[in-house]
């Protein structure tokens, strides 16, 4: 894990991994909060990047998710993953409407020799919080989801990965056609940089096919 | 100016004068004048003094006439000179003024060549911009098409091996569902061979409690004559000792009397050389040899008996082993004589308890007959609980294939819901054939590209030409700038040169005019000074011929720098139209550019919005899923459970044939144990059956949801009798797409053969017209199902 010294923070590729995963498990909740995929009462407030983050208090959701990270640390620490994506879909036909996209840049030096890098905590901090706010103030752009919706994860890995029990191949990667896209900002451990965006059906398709 | 003096004449004859016609006024500047010179007396120190008086009158009035005439001429000349200096003054003018144009047009031109060329440099700049980003655009370009062509070469073999697996999908599911319907036939035979089993292992209890009642009767039976038996001996016993006693004191008697040493020999040898069935027999043969029978023991004994015994008594040795012999014969005899009934009470209690026991070692070897057919229904039931447990093995390891197989189901759902959603996203594509179309279409797309991409390259070759072409206009243009230059500076000294002769020509000019002023003051005072205003004359003309030359070589220049500007200007003309011609195809360019980027920015999007590719990247999901995790739990668990039963069955199997070993040891023990572990094993196999057809029934509605799913018809199936009692299997199929329940297909199925039932639905013109053709005439069902299935989802997705 990171050590802290005088100046900067030394970070390893282990420490990376850990504060990439969090960071998703975190940005997984406050999706599901934004969007109303779950309701507001089944959240809790916890302090968060000095922000006020909210985690779900669903047992089920918590296992996923928390299984979830496990998984990503493992093949973060192994360097083998390329992007995840969080899939919220209609539950009545089964449509993607969103696509939060993480894409992750990983520095193979690390992973194939070891060596550790120097960051300040707190500016890997700041980076997460801007994007924490960017998702919470998504909600002004992206189209309202009236209907009741779900959502799922999927891992874009490298193909020598082996597959674990609990995760299966999937030859639908959940696309949307013509989506209307946002990117948003990164943030760099000096060994992962993420990238995240959002991609959205476009509502106006949908009221011109109404017109 | 030099004056010409005339030769002194000499004196002439009587001849006139000659007279000087004076020229006609006019114009004709190439004319000559022959000025006559005045006489000597003008100018004494040329004059010779011979003739001069005489001349002198005759010259005084000729040269007054001549001045007259030659004033005339002057004037003329004068007016044609000062004519044409004027004209030479407007040409002048003329040419200095088209000098100033033309010095205007050059500077005009210069800049326009200027600004042509800047503008040559930064269209060249624009070019060589555009083309090198147009050559990055088409390496682009060239890099996505190959890589889209290797992906539409990858989606193709995708393709195949995903037919290939769906055929292999297919066949495993109609592997699966043979399977399913054997092991449902298996499941039915299982439940009619358990019941025929509960029914006769009922009978096997019935009778084995009538055995039971019966040998315990028997028993009781038994115990009651033993009982009877062990008092008759008692009785025997003290009657035999009383005989005992009563021999013995006899025998004492005789001994001491009849008894030799060879009867003693005869009583050494060990009764084992005779054959003696009976214990009684051993009893009496010893209370022959150490006391006299009794007449009660004697009557007890049978005939033969008693005849060996006699002659034991009475007979020597030798006869002795004879009748000994004979003992064992009638001994074997004895089981094929009847009881003769000497005594009528003893020993027809004797026969009877004989017969008793006969009746009962009957009994008992029937018992014991039954006891083994019993066991052999033992070992029977044995070998059908292993069969069962072979049976519950095969279930056990066909469930994971049952996992296999839905796995795969989800899998072929997965992939086909995939390649529903890139049927979607591919345009023009409606089922999997058009997939084909639409690539191949494609392909023929990026053919075009490619070509167009070529024609791009051509087009950018052609504007490298024609940049190379307008390169060397421009060098072109610029030499002949630069010869125009030349021209223009050879020209400015020309017009200087011009100008200094105009300078001159005007000072002459002036000159001309003080000395016509001063000849007409001259001429108006006395006319004395013809001489010279006649080499004023002549020295005007002179410096006029003079100048012509120079006239004429200005003219000619005049002209070819009116050529060389005509010449100059066609080429910056020309130059124009090149420009504007460059300037078109560079707005061409532009748009072309414009569009390329755009098509860059469509590829980006798309793949930005989350493709891949498949050799670097694969997608996984959690299969733990939060709408799946509690099905699987469930069904997790209620394996669980079952194994967990099973084992615990086989424990007390296992248990009961540990029991059933030592089945001979208590009777009573054995009978009631062996009820109770027969019921215990019914129980179980109860609980087993009712388990095997709860999870047959879960794994076959799986089943048929999954079928429905895949082939897009709810199957309902029901067992029916027809009216002469075979048994019929009639499915009713209700497509997913239907519109209204009325919308059924119904099939019966009899021994291997599929038939479809005609009803209400089956009956419209429609999909009797599809029955006919495809069930009666090409003898298929399923492109039967398939076509209506079409049929009714396009009906379905167009309404």
């Amino acid at each position: 894990m990171a050590s802290k010294t005088a100046a900067k923070d030394i970070i390893t590729l282990r420490g990376s991994a850990a504060i990439v995963s969090e960071f998703f498990g975190y940005a997984a909740n406050s999706i599901l909060y934004n969007r109303a995929v779950y309701p507001e009462e089944s959240f809790a407030r916890v302090k968060k990047y000095g922000l006020p983050m909210l985690l779900t208090k669903d047992e089920g959701v918590k296992s996923f998710i928390s299984n979830l990270n496990a998984q990503l640390s493992e093949w973060l620490e192994a360097g083998k993953l390329q992007r995840v994506v969080l899939v919220i879909m209609s539950m009545n036909t089964g449509e993607v409407l969103e696509r939060w996209n993480f894409s992750i840049e990983t520095d193979n030096e690390v992973v194939e020799k070891g060596v550790s890098r120097e960051k300040s905590d707190k500016e890997i901090m700041r980076e997460i919080q801007a994007i924490m706010r960017q998702i919470a103030s998504s909600i002004t752009y992206l189209p309202c989801l009236d209907e009741q919706c779900v959502f799922d994860v999927l891992a874009y890995t490298d193909t020598d990965v082996a597959v674990p029990f609990t995760w299966m191949e999937s030859s639908d990667a959940k696309l949307i056609a013509n989506p209307q896209m946002v990117k948003l900002h990164s943030f760099d451990t000096k060994i992962h940089k993420v990238n995240t965006l959002v991609s959205y059906k476009n509502d106006e398709e949908e009221l011109d096919d109404e017109e | 100016m030099m004056l010409r003096t005339p030769v002194p004449k000499r004196a002439r004859p009587i001849e006139p004068a000659p007279i000087i016609e004076s020229p006609p006024t006019g114009s004709d500047h190439h004319r000559q004048l022959a000025i006559y010179e005045d006489p000597p007396s003008a100018d004494p120190a040329r004059r010779e003094p011979s003739h001069e008086p005489l001349q002198q009158s005759e010259h005084m009035l000729c040269t007054y006439q001549c001045r007259q005439m030659v004033k005339a001429d002057f004037l003329d000349a004068l007016s044609n000179a000062e004519k044409q200096v004027q004209d030479y003054q407007s040409q002048l003018a003329e040419l200095s003024d088209n000098f100033r144009k033309a010095d205007e047009e050059r500077k005009t031109f210069r800049e326009k060549l200027s600004y042509a060329e800047q503008e040559l440099a930064a269209a060249k700049g624009r070019e060589q911009a555009l083309h090198d980003q147009l050559l990055k655009e088409v390496n682009d370009s060239h890099e996505r098409l190959k890589k889209e062509l290797e992906s539409s070469a990858k989606l193709q073999t995708k393709l195949e091996n995903e037919q290939n697996l769906r055929k292999k999908a297919e066949s495993t599911a109609a592997s699966a569902e043979d399977k399913a319907r054997e092991l449902e036939a298996k499941l039915g035979h299982i439940s009619q061979s358990i019941e025929k089993e509960k029914k006769q292992l009922n009978n096997e209890l019935v009778h084995l409690k009538r055995d039971s009642k019966f040998s315990i009767s028997k028993i009781t039976v038994d115990l009651e004559k033993m009982e009877f038996r062990a008092q008759s001996s008692e009785k025997e016993v003290e009657l035999l000792r009383k005989q005992q006693e009563d021999l013995q004191s006899k025998f004492s008697q005789v001994l001491s009397l009849h008894i030799d040493h060879d009867i003693v020999k005869f009583n050494r040898c060990s009764p084992d050389h005779l054959i003696l069935p009976d214990c009684l027999f051993i009893q009496d043969y010893t209370m022959l040899v150490f006391g006299l029978w009794s007449e009660k023991s004697l009557r007890s004994l049978s005939s033969g008996k008693k005849c060996l015994i006699a002659l034991c008594l009475y007979c020597p040795m030798d006869f002795l082993f004879q009748c000994l012999h004979q003992k064992s014969e009638l001994e074997k005899k004895l089981t094929s004589l009847s009881f003769e009934d000497d005594s009528p009470k003893e020993s027809d209690i004797l026969v009877k308890h004989l017969q008793e026991e006969l009746r009962n070692y009957e009994s008992e070897v029937r018992e014991a007959r039954k006891l083994k057919s019993a066991h052999e229904n033992i070992e029977l039931i044995k070998e059908k609980l292993l069969e069962e447990k072979s049976r519950r093995e095969r279930a056990e390891l066909q469930l994971p294939k049952l996992h296999e197989y839905e796995f795969k189901i989800n899998e072929l759902e997965d992939e086909l819901s995939a390649w529903k959603l890139m049927i979607q996203d591919i345009p023009g594509v409606s089922c999997r054939d058009d997939i084909r179309l639409r690539i191949s279409a494609l392909q023929k797309e990026v053919i075009d590209n490619l070509k167009k991409l070529g024609d791009v390259n051509a087009h950018l070759k052609q504007m490298e030409v024609i940049l190379d072409k307008t390169q060397l206009d421009k060098q072109k243009t610029e030499t002949e700038a630069v010869l125009a230059k030349e021209k223009a500076d050879r020209l400015e000294a020309e017009v200087k040169r011009m100008n200094v002769m105009l300078s001159a020509v005007s000072e002459e000019r002036n000159v001309l005019k003080t000395a016509i002023e001063d000849f007409k003051s001259k001429n108006e005072q006395a006319g004395g000074n013809a001489s010279s205003s006649i080499m004023q004359i002549q020295e005007l003309g002179s410096s006029i011929l003079e100048r012509e030359p120079y006239i004429k070589e200005l003219e000619g220049d005049l002209f070819a720098q009116k050529e060389i500007n005509a010449h100059q200007r066609d080429e910056i003309k020309s130059l124009h139209d090149r420009l504007n011609s460059e300037a078109r195809r560079v707005k061409s360019l532009e748009r072309e550019n414009d569009r390329l980027r755009s098509e860059i920015f469509l590829l980006e999007s798309k793949i930005g919005h989350g493709d891949f590719s498949a050799a670097n990247t694969k997608v996984l999901r959690m299969v733990n899923t939060l709408a799946v995790g509690n099905d699987a739990k469930q069904t997790i668990e209620a394996l669980q459970s079952e194994l967990q039963r099973t084992k615990e069955k086989l424990q007390a199997l296992e248990e009961y044939k540990s029991q059933s070993g030592n089945s001979g040891k208590m009777v009573d023990s054995y009978m009631s144990g062996k009820v109770a572990q027969l019921k215990e094993q019914i129980a179980t196999l109860e609980k087993r059956e009712e388990r095997y057809k709860t999870v047959f029934a879960d794994r076959i509605s799986v089943f048929r949801r999954a079928c429905c799913e895949l082939f897009g018809y709810k199957i309902v199936m029901d067992e029916r009798q027809r009216p002469n009692g075979i048994p019929v299997t009639r499915f009713t199929l209700q497509s997913i797409y239907a519109m209204n329940d009325d919308e059924k297909l119904e099939f019966e199925y009899e021994s291997g053969n599929t038939n479809i039932v005609e009803n209400s639905y089956t009956s419209t013109s429609e999909i009797s017209q599809q029955v006919d053709i495809f069930v009666r005439k090409m003898n298929s069902i399923p492109a039967f199902t398939a076509n209506l299935t079409v049929e009714s989802f396009n009906r379905r997705t167009l309404s």
